[in-house]
């Protein structure tokens, strides 16, 4: 693990696929909220379709919770499994222009 | 298909796609990937139909449109679409399908495509399998009329045909052509039979059909059971089929599972899904099963057989489950996605929604039949599920309701957006801030008029109807903050009436929001407007303040800050007299921040009074007390406007005294305060105000802030005054504002004594041009067109962009077409004057007035003018059209640019320049119908062509040309393009026959061609071509300044490149020998065959160049070559080579001519390579510079500066300069070396 304890301006993300068009960033941030205090919760929506497009960035507050959340078997909302791994720490910005790039190490 | 390559695509990527998805993606990369694409589509069709025996309708439009653009469908490819226009669509509705097959059978053949017979029976089968009905003969004489002959297949179509009407006598007509044909009669022909006297009625006809056929000679096949399974099926006679299957089982026949299904579809249509269960006992589920089965579901779902459908999908085999991931264990997504498209009702949808979750074959079948609805925005149909979704408990969330409001978002559609709203109320969805800020109020961004302003009561109307007044809040807080600065006092009006409304309506809003919207209006500068606004601020708090005061008052407990709280509540109401009555009562308890909001609250009323009485109460207090800068400005403001005008100045002063920070809001402010004195016609109290507060240093002068100045005469009408003013302000502050306003007042009165003074004015001050400017645009404002075109076509006068530019927005702005059109048309002529951005600037405006017909006539204007638009022009033309829903004229519509161009001949040649490849279509479509351009268009696209590298295409072009116009030469400068291409491409031999062709026809080539042939010859080795092409231009070479170094120097590398060195040095060795005898003959140059041998390190000829080079220096004192060489050497970077020539032949030093020409040249390049290349060069610096203590002393410095090594040779040179010039030496004097004296 490349993260640094105590910097707490970081942020520790989660990539999140394969989510069901029906749930928005309460119900992700409800759920992810029980591993961990998540500080950030980005599920792009597309102006053209008013659907959003599957993927979300969750960024918890603590290594701790990207930890537990990792840790778990599989995460099923709402009766449909969510992908998930965990982020390269970037931008979310730069994440978002460059998804799927995970680093597992 | 042309094949143009990529970059050429570029060119043309200006033309917009109007259809469905395509505009999504960025225009440029679809026109580049468009030939691609078109192979890709192609494949992707056919794969389809192969994979999943279907075709989706917008692939196969996706493909026929692409088609279409690429100009020319080959006949395979128009069969191709037509035979996919049958049963390959399952969902499409049968006589869209025969649409679809006539709209790409009519546009092909009018692109060109050639039809024959198999075409003509493709579309009979498209016919046959979408139950077409059609006149069989009226077929028959159309295929004569166009020449092309019916063939077996055609005859045994058409009598299906006949069959399937149940006419049998039809069919025996054509049965009877067959046979004077003398054509085989097939099974085929005989199973249609069995269908047509089926379909008589005459089922015992029909089964004797198989025993004529016996009798023919004919064994009776599946096809003919088939038929016959079929015309039971249709009469529901389920024993007569059990039997004919058992029959055909004993016979080891065999029915395909493809077979049986279409017995269940006649079934399922004619009546009798009651027996469809029975079949599907005989399926065996063959490969191929599963694709054949979901093309029947959805056959029978677009035919209205859904339940049928439905009944055929649940028996799909259970295999497809075990392949998939527990997570994903939803089928029947394409069934319910289907059933949406063909707007099933909503009963049906959930009772297939509940039956598919019983099942546990889908996890959440109404979630996914939504997202279908949504997705195709049916709304009606979204709603009610959602409705259903909520009964069955599902929870509903804001965001379900975002596609469609994104819908209608884009169709601006108001109403819809409030169904939309309306419906979530009801179903209990209150919508959050995201669904207005991103979904509904972005709706009404465009408020420029009153007919929106309106449509705001309305809408909000609704949202009272239906939403709490926090949504009203919300709506208003947007559409403020929506609206600029400007904007807002421009419609103050409207929005005090719009308040006024509210306020009828008992609108009152939170006063958190109420605020925000305070906290805007205050920004704006509209005081009247958040008087008014304060109607609609709710009740809160006060009375319960009051209460509160009362009590901690009956408790002795300090009320401080209760009291302040009340006091702002009040201001926020706007309640001045209230809140002044309890500031009287309580008075020793006021604190501060009271006495801030009240002395605002009392300046926003106007009472000038009770504002300074105020503020010298809390002074009195404490002398310390500063307000905040907006408080001050308003006290400032309301004194100025009564006239208290040494108040006001003693404020400022107190500003500066009490140092309150100063915002570039507070020199607007400052702006709006002496504006508004203006206004009011107060001279002195404008100048006295302006004056204090640049003299505090408050602002600094600006033209803005100076124009009040003039303001203040103008509207007094004093023009004279304000001439005087600006003049005044030029003077003191080097501004010179409203000078346009002025002129224009001046013409409009005609005082030609002071426009002159004016005019005088300006041109002494900045210049005749700028004069000229702003008397031509004064002329152009105040309508005098002919006065502006005068001064406009003053000689000399050219384009400045950024004063049209002013001008143009300032027309823009004020929406004054006229004055605009006449500006961009007077400067037609105008030295360098942008024509594509005057135009522009006019589509700019049609575009803000919605004026599609004067963006039309612009476009028009443009051709004539021949002005090739940027692509943003481009742009804004066609969405003008298109918000029109007019058609956009440049869309890559060939054969509506063909009619243009061929209408008009002008037109042509802009056409070209912008749509090269569409002209190149053009031409070939044209050429095809013989309609001929004139010549110089062809030349014209010729040179486009070759300039982006089409040769075969310019070619072809060029052919057309030839063939058709009577004497056509390509002109001397496509001519030269089309050499350079052919060299580029390697095509020596046509190149050379171009040049002759050129020569012969006594036209003159650029230089450039012919360098570049003979170079690519000398890279060949072909000296017998060089020398032909020597002979060619051998009169013309001198004229056009061919130097004969051209022809030696490349003799010389063909010579090296036949790797003949001996012959090579013995060519050109005389040549300088013998210039060396003739002293006046410039001495040649061999640089480039150095460099040229050099780059391609062709060291065996560079050393026997070398020492060439050095036995010239040597035997003949000839320096030019070695010098040659050892630069090109330093150009090259060889610094070793460089530095061993010069140790050999020293006397290199000494031309300093030739070295001079080097560094002055080499001092053009960029990246200064003198300074930063090498140290090599500064083998010579000294010996150049020799003597120029000056210039090498300077270039010392700039060596050093650029932290560049030093070479010590050049720092010995120095030394040796500066001592003998009796100056310090500077640094370590380095060793005696080679080169010293």
């Amino acid at each position: 693990m490349a993260a640094t304890r105590g910097s707490s301006r970081r942020v520790f993300e989660l990539f999140v696929s394969r989510i069901p068009w029906t749930l928005t960033t309460k119900e992700l941030k409800d759920y992810f909220a029980q591993f961990g205090t998540v500080r950030k919760c980005m599920l792009p929506f597309d102006k053209e379709t008013g659907f959003h497009k599957g993927l979300c960035w969750v960024g918890f507050s603590s290594e701790e919770g990207l930890h537990n959340a990792l840790q778990k078997d599989s995460h099923i909302l709402e009766g449909v499994k969510l992908q998930i791994r965990q982020q390269k720490p970037r931008s979310f910005r730069s994440q978002y222009a460059d998804e799927g790039v995970a680093d597992m190490s | 298909n042309p094949g143009f390559p990529h970059n050429i695509s570029r060119l043309f990527a200006v033309a917009p796609h109007q259809k469905g998805k395509v505009q999504e993606e960025p225009v440029l990369s679809i026109q580049n990937k468009q030939a691609q694409n078109f192979d890709w589509a192609l494949n992707k069709l056919d794969s389809s139909v192969r994979r999943t025996g279907r075709i989706t309708r917008a692939l196969l439009l996706r493909i026929f449109h692409d088609m279409c653009r690429t100009g020319y469908p080959s006949s395979n490819q128009a069969l191709l679409l037509l035979r996919s226009c049958g049963s390959l669509l399952p969902e499409v509705p049968l006589c869209e399908r025969t649409e679809l097959a006539h709209m790409i059978w009519g546009k092909l053949q009018d692109l060109g495509a050639v039809y024959d017979a198999s075409h003509y029976n493709a579309l009979l089968k498209v016919y046959l399998q979408n139950e077409h009905k059609f006149s069989p003969t009226e077929f028959l004489s159309k295929m004569e009329e166009a020449n092309v002959q019916p063939n077996r297949v055609t005859y045994q179509r058409l009598i299906a045909a006949y069959c399937n009407e149940g006419d049998i006598e039809g069919a025996s007509k054509i049965l009877g052509f067959m046979k004077m044909k003398e054509l085989p009669i097939t099974e085929a022909v005989f199973s249609s039979l069995v269908t047509g006297h089926a379909r008589t009625g005459d089922m015992e006809n029909a089964e004797n059909i198989l025993s004529v056929m016996r009798d023919a000679g004919i064994e009776p096949g599946p096809d003919t059971y088939l038929a016959l399974l079929n015309a039971y099926a249709e009469k529901g006679d389920i024993n007569n089929i059990k039997q004919i299957l058992e029959k055909v089982e004993k016979m080891e026949g065999n029915f395909m599972d493809r077979d049986l299904m279409q017995v269940i579809f006649s079934l399922a249509k004619a009546g009798y899904p009651q027996y469809v269960q029975d079949i599907m006992s005989h399926m065996r589920y063959e490969r191929g099963y599963i694709p054949d089965a979901m093309n029947l579901t959805l056959n029978l779902i677009t035919q209205g057989l859904e339940d049928t459908a439905f009944q055929i999908f649940k028996s799909f085999p259970s295999l497809l489950s075990e392949n998939h991931s527990e997570s994903s264990m939803d089928y029947g997504n394409f069934f319910l996605r289907h059933c949406v498209t063909t707007d099933k009702p909503l009963s049906k949808l959930k009772q297939f929604c509940d039956e598919l979750k019983e099942a546990n074959m889908h996890s959440s079948p109404l979630q996914f039949t939504l997202y279908c609805a949504l997705e195709s925005k049916k709304a009606d149909l979204a709603i009610n599920l959602m409705k259903t979704m909520k009964e069955e408990g599902l929870p509903l969330r804001p965001h379900y309701c975002w596609p469609l409001l994104v819908g209608y978002q884009k169709e601006k559609n108001v109403q819809g957006t409030i169904g939309v709203l309306k419906a979530m109320h009801e179903l209990g969805v209150e919508p959050d801030v995201e669904t207005y800020t991103n979904y509904v109020l972005t709706n009404f961004d465009d408020i420029q008029t009153f007919r929106a302003l309106l449509q705001v009561i309305i809408l909000v109307e609704c949202f009272l109807l239906f939403f709490s007044t926090e949504a009203v809040g919300y709506f208003l807080y947007n559409l403020i903050d929506s609206m600029s600065d400007s904007e807002v006092q421009a419609k103050e009006e409207h929005l005090r009436q719009y308040f006024h409304q509210l306020k009828k309506m008992n609108v009152v809003i939170p006063t958190n929001i109420y605020r925000g919207i305070h906290n805007l209006l205050d920004i704006y500068h509209v005081p009247e407007l958040i008087k008014v606004c304060g109607y609609i601020n709710t009740e809160l708090g006060v009375s319960a303040l009051e209460e509160e005061l009362e009590k901690l008052k009956a408790e002795k407990q300090p009320i401080g800050n209760v009291l302040k709280q009340l006091i702002v509540a009040l201001c926020a109401e706007e309640n001045m007299q209230k809140a002044l009555e309890v500031k009287a009562k309580y008075e020793p308890d006021m604190v501060v921040g009271g006495y801030a909001a009240l002395i605002n609250l009392c300046c926003r009323h106007d009472n000038v009074e009770d504002a300074m009485n105020l503020k010298e109460e809390v002074f009195r207090k404490d002398s310390s007390v500063a307000l905040d800068t907006n408080k001050y400005l308003a006290l400032v403001q309301v004194l100025g406007k009564h006239g208290r005008l040494e108040d006001a100045i003693n404020i400022l002063k107190e500003m500066k005294e009490k140092d309150i920070p100063i915002k570039d809001t507070t020199v607007t402010f400052f702006f709006h305060i002496l504006n508004a004195a203006a206004m009011r016609g107060g001279v002195e109290t404008v100048n006295r105000l302006h004056e204090s507060i640049l003299m505090l240093g408050l602002a600094k002068p600006s033209t803005n802030l100076c124009s009040p100045l003039i303001t203040v005469h103008l509207e007094k009408d004093d023009v004279p005054a304000a001439l005087e003013a600006t003049i005044d302000c030029y003077k003191k502050y080097g501004t010179i504002p409203r000078l346009h306003d002025i002129l224009c007042r001046l013409i409009e009165q005609g005082n030609t004594d002071l426009l002159q003074k004016a005019m005088d004015f300006m041109s002494q001050e900045r210049g005749e041009m700028t004069m000229l400017y702003d008397i031509f645009f004064a002329f152009l404002n105040t309508g005098k067109y002919k006065e502006a075109k005068k001064i406009i076509e003053t000689p000399g006068l050219r384009a400045r962009p950024a004063r049209l530019q002013w001008f143009a927005e300032k027309c823009i702005a004020a929406n004054q077409m006229e004055t605009l059109e006449n500006m961009v048309e007077m400067t037609q002529k105008l030295f360098e004057c942008d024509r594509e951005q005057m135009y522009y600037y006019l589509l700019k405006l049609c575009k803000i007035s919605n004026d599609w017909q004067k963006a039309d006539a612009t476009w028009t204007k443009m051709q004539e003018e021949n002005v090739i638009p940027r692509e943003r022009t481009l742009r804004l033309l066609a969405d003008t059209l298109k918000n029109n829903g007019q058609e956009v004229p440049f869309d890559v519509d060939v054969n509506a640019l063909l009619y243009a161009t061929s209408m008009q001949c002008d037109i042509a040649i802009v056409f070209f320049f912008i749509l090269c490849v569409e002209a190149y279509n053009i031409l070939l479509e044209a050429q095809k119908k013989y309609i001929m351009f004139p010549p110089s268009a062809y030349s014209t696209l010729i040179k486009a062509l070759l300039a982006e590298g089409c040769l075969e295409e310019a070619i072809k072009v060029k052919n057309i040309a030839e063939t058709h116009i009577k004497g056509f030469t390509l002109n001397d400068a496509a001519s030269s393009l089309l050499i350079i291409t052919q060299v580029r491409r390697d095509y020596l031999k046509d190149a050379m026959s171009t040049l002759k062709t050129v020569v012969e026809s006594d036209m003159v080539p650029i230089p450039l061609a012919v360098t570049r042939l003979i170079q690519a010859l000398a890279m060949k080795g072909d000296l017998e071509s060089i020398c032909a092409v020597e002979k060619m231009v051998e009169n013309l070479a001198a004229s056009i300044g061919l130097s004969r170094m051209l022809f030696v120097n490349n003799t010389v590398l063909a010579h090296i490149k036949n790797n003949n060195l001996d012959m090579a040095v013995e060519y050109i060795e005389p040549l300088f020998i013998s210039g060396m005898q003739n002293p006046d003959s410039p001495i040649p140059s061999m640089s480039y065959v150095f460099r040229k041998v050099i780059e391609e390190r062709l060291e065996p000829a560079l050393e026997k160049l070398s020492a060439m080079a050095e036995r010239l220096v040597n035997q003949f004192g000839v320096y030019k070559p070695a010098t040659d060489l050892f630069l090109q050497y330093v150009d090259a970077g060889r610094v070793d080579d460089a530095r061993f020539l010069l140790q050999r032949c020293g006397g290199i030093a000494e031309q300093k001519k030739i070295l001079m020409a080097f560094i002055a040249k080499s001092s053009q390049k960029p990246g200064q390579k003198l300074l930063t290349d090498i140290s090599c060069n500064f083998y010579f610096f000294p010996l150049v510079l020799d003597n120029d203590l000056a210039s090498a002393k300077t270039l010392f410095e700039k060596v050093k500066a650029a932290n560049i090594h030093t070479d010590e040779i050049f720092l010995k040179r120095l030394a040796v300069l500066l001592r003998n010039a009796g100056e310090p030496v500077p640094f370590t004097e380095p060793p005696v070396s080679v080169f010293s004296d």
